[in-house]
């Protein structure tokens, strides 16, 4: 049975291969998953990023994509996890704690865009004057 | 129609201060025909190339400090700006009237406050109830609005820059003198202020901590409760605080009161000094062993607090002797309001508020 969702692996590959699907010289950032280690990845919207990638790349004036992950909520809670392991690699213990993180929301990264299209869910879409 | 505003600019108090933070009176929204969101939204429109924290505040409301004294100013809305923009979500948050409810005195005992003449009748406005917060809220969020790199916390009296790392506190005292063109004193908050703004009361709907279920943190704890860390936690950023006499008022009418310290009212530093000097009752065993362990590394003792001073001061010499008996931000470079705050009033473009 086939899993009905993405693997990170394949989602990064997927928005690559779209920013370089017209002209593959186009180079592409990606930048907010980077601690993540493995995840599944909602399939449809994946889709749609991948889609949307490649609608940016239709202005023959785009040379360079960057695609930032943001978490929708601002005040994010980590859990820290430390392990101590010994020289044969046996983890001894693991500590658990609470980390809470206020991340700059989706407006720090819109400041520069001449244009804002919002295609998030209706709940999601930020005000803008 | 003109919407006035006061802003606390960035480089205000010889460049103290690291972000704007924009102040407006109820009142001013009324007249300006707006509500407070579009007032929001007008402000957020002055802000296309910058950014902004905003508190709206009602001055014939009281609202209650983090270690329970009742001030005659409450803040009614927070917001957080930046380049023209709001988060829908995150970015503006209401906080409606609490009303009397049975048993507010008992569950509440600093609320007798409310009973003093000054206070007396007035609305009350600490945190935000269930609608306020929106369903996006989650219980880890806390009475928080962000919108960009710009956070307005706890109701409003902290603010920070996320992306530059910048804060700066604005305690209500202080946002009662910006709003009234007092005074303000301004300098880094220190070791004191840090410990003082974990020893919370227990409240529902506070500022900081409770819902509809009373916060779990009691007068006498710590809810910091960090040890010797504790009073590090603000020790690199500005804060603003009105002149030490006049806070010194409103702690000496709630002590009036007969509110013990430790046990009604947080034992803050500046709290736990003033009921010492002042020779009223402070509940030295209620106070938890790690709120002790926070005081003792700001110098205040169990020990020297559990003796009696022999001749406390009257009400006069207490006011008199403020900057000695409270303890913290020493040095402190007192203002006019005028010298710090920069009144503005914008014409409301009925496009911005569509």
């Amino acid at each position: 049975m086939k899993c009905m969702h993405t693997k990170l692996p394949d989602f990064l590959a997927k928005m690559q291969a779209a920013a370089k699907r017209i002209r593959p010289e186009t180079k592409i950032t990606i930048k907010g998953l980077e601690n993540i280690d493995t995840a599944k990845v909602a399939s449809l919207r994946c889709g749609r990023i991948e889609e949307e990638i490649y609608e940016v790349t239709q202005d023959p004036d785009i040379t360079e994509v960057e695609l930032r992950i943001v978490p929708f909520n601002p005040e994010v809670i980590y859990s820290s996890i430390a392990k101590g392991y010994d020289a044969s690699g046996k983890c001894k213990i693991a500590i658990l704690d609470d980390l809470a993180a206020d991340i700059p929301t989706v407006e720090y990264y819109l400041t520069d865009a001449e244009v804002i299209d919002d295609r998030r869910s209706a709940g999601h879409k930020q005000t803008q004057l | 129609m003109k919407l006035k505003y006061r802003v606390i600019p960035k480089g205000a108090a010889d460049g103290a201060m690291p972000l704007d933070w924009v102040f407006i009176d109820e009142k001013d929204i009324k007249k300006a025909a707006l509500t407070n969101f579009e007032a929001v939204k007008v402000i957020a429109n002055e802000y296309k190339d910058s950014y902004a924290a905003v508190d709206i505040v009602d001055l014939d409301a009281v609202s209650v400090t983090s270690d329970g004294i009742m001030n005659p100013i409450a803040v009614t809305a927070i917001a957080s700006v930046d380049h023209g923009m709001v988060n829908k979500t995150y970015g503006y948050m209401p906080i409606s009237e609490i009303p009397e409810y049975e048993g507010i005195f008992e569950d509440e005992p600093h609320m007798r406050q409310w009973h003093l003449d000054q206070f007396k009748g007035k609305p009350l406005h600490r945190g935000p109830n269930a609608k306020d917060r929106g369903t996006e809220r989650a219980g880890h969020n806390e009475n928080m609005t962000l919108t960009g790199r710009i956070a307005n916390n706890n109701c409003g009296s902290e603010a920070f820059n996320m992306v530059e790392m910048t804060e700066a506190l604005v305690f209500m005292s202080a946002a009662n003198e910006l709003m009234r063109d007092g005074e303000v004193t301004v300098c880094v908050a220190g070791p004191e202020v840090s410990v003082g703004i974990g020893m919370v009361v227990s409240e529902r709907w506070g500022r900081i901590f409770g819902g509809a279920n009373l916060g779990g943190y009691k007068a006498g704890m710590s809810a910091h409760n960090s040890g010797e860390y504790a009073k590090t936690v603000k020790s690199d950023y500005p804060a603003f605080a009105a002149p030490k006499e006049k806070f010194m008022k409103l702690m000496l009418d709630a002590l009036d009161t007969g509110l013990i310290v430790g046990r009604h009212l947080g034992p803050s530093p500046a709290l736990i000094s003033t009921a010492h000097a002042y020779g009223t009752p402070i509940d030295i065993d209620h106070i938890s062993d790690r709120a002790w362990i926070e005081l003792e590394s700001v110098g205040i003792s169990k020990e020297e607090m559990s003796k009696p001073v022999a001749k406390p001061y009257t009400r006069e010499e207490m006011i008199a002797h403020a900057e000695e008996i409270i303890p913290g931000m020493k040095n402190a470079k007192r203002y006019k309001v005028s010298d710090v705050v920069d009144i503005k009033e914008v014409e409301v473009d009925p496009k911005t508020i569509a």
